[in-house]
């Protein structure tokens, strides 16, 4: 479960002040609001990536740990942006190899690959195996991109609007296809997102518009 | 901890850094510091020099003019080269382009073009001008900023613009000047400094092949420094404060003409001009393919020559015949030159994955305190005059007193390594998007795995081109190795300079070769690495949209 | 009678004083050497002892492979008789020793042994650089042909005891026998040359040491070998001879290479031009050199040598030794190899051609008609007031 305590948003000319949010396993949250109003800031804040131009203050609490401190590499955080950042010099599965945790189960070489294959045919994906992410369609792409980030097995999975570079017809299926899988593996997620269409029903929603306060010009 | 670990790590990398890039500040200060008191009154003989002022102009001209037009032909070939479908890579052609030395090129140049040579009675083309200068140096340069080009290149969705530009209805070679042109030029802004400097100082190419009533200003310089007659010296000393005055001009040109360039393109880019201008004509597509005939050319008449072929006059004359061609001369020296090869070798490995890795060191701490500090500070190796740098580093080196071995060699030319391969890198390692070690470290990557499983593996095409420029300038280093290795040391470019203030032909083409070897099959290694490994945006088979 | 005593009377002064002059003129040079050293002396054996397996690092110009490959001879040499190892440092330009030193100031130094002359020498000296009596501490000395050659003076600069002599240098010319068929040229003789083989003759732009004296011996042409061409440059000397150098010069330009719009910027480019038919004459400070670049095929069959009609200006190129010179005992016995007679002779008849200075092979034939260095003052005054009149 993820906890958000106390967090504040500041900025020279207007802040935000949250209430305490919690997202339990298999949750998802959808945190929406105007352009620029500090949605993926609050993303990266959560992943570990502190803003230069804000300071947020706050406690992260995860599964009971107190994540605030560590950094990002320590966090188990998930991240799947809008562009993929799929590694151009690895092909699809080694992409996948890339973020498979540290097992003594997966030593080697190999056993990784084997283990990169089994995640993509799991999802019909895995004739994609060695090829390359420049050869990819967009729908492809952010695909592989989730697997990837769910490969990682993180704890808590923040999706920074992944499907925005879609057409519309694309974006539905994996929209709905990106929530199954989400589902499936019961962690708490948070996505930002511009389009209300991409909301499904069940998600909770956080509209950071509502907790802004513009701060009196001096 | 592994906090302080950290800050010492930290600390100590910015101390190597600084060293390495202030070496060059310290030796022009130590150097040009004038060991008899320097009088304001030596500066009227000096201004009074017969000539001194079309020889300014006439050195900051060919800097400039060469540097400017070998960029803009540069721009065209390789716009060729992505406007055309066919032409995908033309690395691996430039390994021997790159790879003959600059003197060489001159020297063949003459021999084969100008006035009295061997296919022309009478070309226009002088053999000591202001323009062979600048051809000469123009063939070179052309190739050099080719490859610096493909290294931003690498890192840039170039395709991407040019399917917008035109999406949006410009022709494409317009797409090229708007779209592409500007990051190029922002890019490339390194290169322009090192060539200008380089031609702006260059000393044997001007002997050669400038012009010399009156001599271009380095060659004054160089003969001032030289002399100890009484008075020279002062000249020397002035003459060395105007170079410097020189450099910072053209500095300051430079960068004048980027912003100019900018402005220019922006304001037709804004316009929306849809009429004709800068038309680029697919003949560019024929440049690489002719200098490479060139090159081949010259390779093949310092071959002729190192095999004792003895090329009398003109095409016209009777008077050379083939069987009297005969391995002896190579035979015999052997002997004399395998050692200096090796030498230049072992310092150019050194030398060169010692400036790399100072570059990318450099490079990676102002990412990480987020300003990066001006360019021209960082390529002061290259910018500031080499004789008198290097005088300076002779000093204090003698002070030290620490003997004369290889070591010191690799040190010296460490500033000149780095600031290449910090030119090549720099363009590339800010383009390289932070998402991919931001997600490294989302997925359990400590810092220093995911600086060499990501940042490193991206860069990698651009570090063996960096590697490959670093190396050849270490092979190319003449001064430092004299000057610092004192005649224990011999490189072939000793061996190879000084056999070239001789008469001999076939001896000269012989060690023209021998240097040209060892950066060819750098230059041609790391062509053939760098399409093997894929960059940011790199590789094979990249698909169209 | 009155008449012809008169005349004998007036010889009798003129050959007073041309005696003062010589007696003036002797006094100015280097006292004989009173006492050498022998080879069989104990101090010279210490000396061998102590050279013994010492390295001598000798800068000299590398750009000649006939002069390499004299010096590789010499190391193969040395290494056999003496057991030292001779290291040949190319160097490209005479001035890099003499800066090396500049820098060192007196530290030392990396320089064993050097070639030099003529400026830099003067320098040398002055500034106390350069380890002395060379002369009365190397025994072959005692057999350099003193009184034959003009070498005991540095281009103005008495040697005493600072340099040694190694070998002659003699301006010649090295010609197409079909442009140049006179044996000696003369400033006239040129021109016309020059006129009838326009863009064939040229000179290497001075202050580049064969092309200033080139410009010298078309002086001493000119002038008939004014006398005060020998002395310090007076400003009346100045007006008076000067002048008509700068107008044959003016004369001779046009027809030049490159219209006397460019130079070859030294004499080895020069001679490069000349082996690819460039041009018809290239200048030279070695008497052999034609021959010897004939006979390894460099230039062409047809090739001649050809002097000024006033003879050839000559002067003497040298080894010295640093003072801080790290093996001074080894670089002794370098320089006492390199006065010997083998050393000399395989010099002289090898693929160098440099003739020698000692007694023993002087030959007269082997040399040109000499003529001798002028002051050295007017040397300094032709490249000034050439930069000013055609540099610019």
């Amino acid at each position: 479960m993820l906890e958000i305590i106390d967090c504040q948003i500041q900025a020279k000319t207007w802040h935000i002040t949250l209430p305490g949010i919690q997202v339990h396993k298999g949750e998802l949250l959808v945190v929406t609001g105007p352009s620029g109003i500090g949605k993926s800031t609050l993303l990266h804040w959560l992943l570990g990536n502190i803003p230069q131009h804000v300071v947020i203050k706050g406690q992260i609490m995860l599964s009971g740990t107190d994540i605030t401190a560590l950094a990002i590499e320590q966090r188990r955080v998930g991240l799947l942006m809008q562009d993929v950042y799929l590694f151009p010099h690895l092909n699809v599965q080694d992409n996948i190899c890339f973020a498979l945790p540290k097992n003594p189960q997966l030593s080697s070489k190999k056993q990784r690959r084997l283990a990169a294959l089994n995640m993509l045919e799991q999802i019909n994906l895995g004739h994609l195996a060695s090829r390359y992410p420049q050869n990819l369609s967009g729908g492809e792409r952010s695909r592989v991109g989730l697997i990837r980030a769910l490969a990682n097995q993180p704890q808590v999975m923040l999706l920074d609007e992944p499907f925005a570079a879609l057409d519309p017809s694309t974006r539905e299926q994996m929209g709905a296809w990106a929530f199954q899988q989400l589902a499936l593996q019961n962690i708490p997620s948070v996505m930002v997102s511009h389009d209300i269409e991409d909301i499904p029903a069940s998600a909770k929603q956080l509209c950071l518009a509502d907790y802004y306060q513009a701060l009196e010009q001096k | 901890m592994a906090a302080t670990i950290r800050r010492i790590g930290l600390t100590s990398a910015w101390l190597l850094v600084s060293l390495i890039s202030l070496l060059p500040i310290l030796g022009i200060v130590v150097g040009l510091w004038p060991s008899e008191l320097v009088n304001i009154a030596d500066i009227k003989p000096f201004l009074a020099y017969q000539g001194l002022s079309v020889s300014v102009f006439m050195t900051l001209f060919s800097a400039i003019f060469s540097t400017l037009i070998s960029l803009y032909i540069a721009f065209m070939v390789y716009s060729q080269y992505h406007l055309s479908r066919r032409l995908q890579s033309f690395e691996k052609y430039l390994a021997p382009l790159l790879s003959l030395p600059h003197l060489a090129i001159a020297l063949g140049l003459v021999f084969l073009f100008s006035d009295g040579s061997l296919f022309f009675a009478d070309s226009g083309l002088p053999r000591k001008g202001l323009s062979t200068l600048i051809i000469a140096i123009v063939i070179k340069e052309v190739p050099f900023f080719l490859l610096i080009f493909s290294a931003i290149g690498r890192q840039l969705p170039i395709k991407y613009w040019l399917l917008q530009g035109k999406a949006l209805g410009y022709q494409d070679y317009r797409c090229w000047w708007f779209l592409v042109f500007p990051p190029l030029l922002k890019q490339s802004r390194l290169a322009l400094l090192a060539a200008t400097a380089y031609t702006l100082s260059v000393v044997d190419i001007s002997l050669l092949v400038g012009p010399n009533i009156p001599e271009l200003f380095a060659v004054s310089v160089y003969r001032w420094q030289s002399s100890f007659a009484a008075g020279d010296q002062g000249l020397a000393f002035w003459s060395n404060a105007l170079l410097l005055i020189l450099l910072a001009m053209s500095v300051f040109i430079l960068y004048a003409h980027e912003k100019f360039a900018f402005a220019g393109c922006k304001a037709l880019a804004t316009q929306g001009s849809r009429f004709l201008i800068g038309k680029i004509n697919p003949m560019f597509k024929a440049w690489l393919p002719m200098l490479g005939l060139l090159t081949a050319m010259m390779v093949l008449v310092f071959a002729l020559w190192s095999f004792g072929l003895n090329w009398h006059g003109n095409w016209h004359s009777d008077g050379f015949a083939l069987t009297q061609l005969t391995p002896k001369l190579w035979q015999d020296e052997w002997l004399f030159f395998a050692l200096p090869l090796q030498n230049s070798l072992l310092i150019g490995l050194l030398a060169g994955l010692l400036g790399v890795a100072c570059a990318l060191l450099a490079l990676e701490l102002q990412c990480q305190k987020g300003k990066y500090w001006p360019d021209y500070y960082w390529l002061l190796a290259i910018i500031l005059p080499q004789l008198s740098m290097v005088l300076g580093w002779q000093i204090m080196h003698i002070w030290y007193q620490g003997g004369y071995h290889s070591g010191w060699i690799v040190l010296s030319h460490l500033p000149f390594t780095f600031a290449y391969a910090y030119l090549v890198l720099k363009g590339p390692f800010q383009n390289v998007e932070p998402g991919y070690e931001l997600l490294a470290a989302s997925f359990g990557y400590s810092a220093w795995q995911s600086w060499w499983q990501v940042r490193f593996r991206l860069l990698l095409p651009a570090i063996f081109t960096a590697f490959a420029i670093a190396f050849s300038v270490s092979i190319a280093q003449y001064i430092p190795t004299l000057m610092m290795g004192a005649g224990r040391v011999t490189t072939i470019t000793t061996e190879a300079v000084a056999i070239g203030t001789g008469s001999q032909q076939d001896l000269i083409a012989l060690y023209v070769l021998l240097q040209s070897i060892l950066p060819f099959m750098a230059f041609f290694v790391a062509a053939l690495l760098a399409r093997r490994f894929r960059g940011s945006m790199g590789g094979q088979d990249v698909r169209d949209y | 009678m009155t008449f012809r005593l008169f005349k004998s009377l007036n010889s009798g002064f003129v050959l007073c004083f041309l005696l003062l002059f010589v007696v003036k003129v002797n006094a100015d040079e280097e006292l004989k050497p009173v006492a050498i050293v022998e080879e069989n002396s104990d101090q010279w054996q210490q000396t061998l002892k102590a050279a013994q397996g010492q390295s001598v690092y000798f800068y000299a110009w590398g750009g000649s492979k006939a002069v390499n490959d004299y010096l590789r001879w010499a190391t193969r040499e040395l290494a056999k008789q003496y057991r030292i190892k001779l290291i040949h440092v190319k160097v490209t330009d005479p001035s890099e020793p003499v800066s090396r030193l500049k820098a060192e100031n007196g530290r030392t130094s990396a320089i064993d042994l050097m070639w030099v002359n003529g400026e830099n020498f003067a320098y040398l000296k002055q500034q106390g650089f350069l380890l002395g009596d060379l002369w009365t501490a190397i025994p072959n000395a005692a057999f350099l042909a003193v009184d034959k050659l003009p070498i005991t003076v540095d281009f103005g600069e008495p040697m005493h005891g600072f340099e040694v002599p190694w070998g002659i240098g003699q301006f010649n010319l090295i010609a197409e026998e079909a442009v140049y068929p006179q044996p000696q040229l003369s400033a006239k003789s040129l021109l016309v040359i020059a006129k009838k083989h326009p863009k064939t003759v040229t000179y290497p732009r001075p202050p580049e040491f064969h092309g200033t004296t080139f410009l010298k011996q078309l002086l001493v042409n000119l002038s008939d070998a004014d006398p005060r061409l020998y002395q310090l440059a007076s400003q009346q000397a100045k007006n008076e001879l000067l002048p008509v150098l700068w107008q044959y010069l003016d004369k001779l330009h046009p027809y030049l290479w490159q219209q006397g719009q460019a130079f070859p910027s030294s004499a080895a480019e020069q001679l490069l031009l000349y082996q690819q038919q460039n041009l018809s004459m290239a200048v030279s400070f070695n008497p052999n050199q034609w021959l010897k670049e004939k006979s390894t095929k460099q230039i062409s069959k047809s090739s001649v040598r050809r002097s000024f009609i006033d003879g050839a200006i000559t002067n003497s190129h040298n080894l010295a030794i640093p003072k801080s010179a790290p093996s001074p005992e080894a670089a002794k016995v370098v320089i006492n190899f390199m006065l010997s007679e083998k050393a000399q002779q395989e010099k002289f008849t090898g693929v160098w051609g440099d003739p020698s200075v000692i007694n023993s092979l002087f030959d007269d034939k082997a040399t040109m008609p000499a003529h001798p260095e002028l002051h050295s003052s007017w040397h300094v005054l032709i490249e000034e007031t050439w930069q000013q009149r055609y540099g610019g």
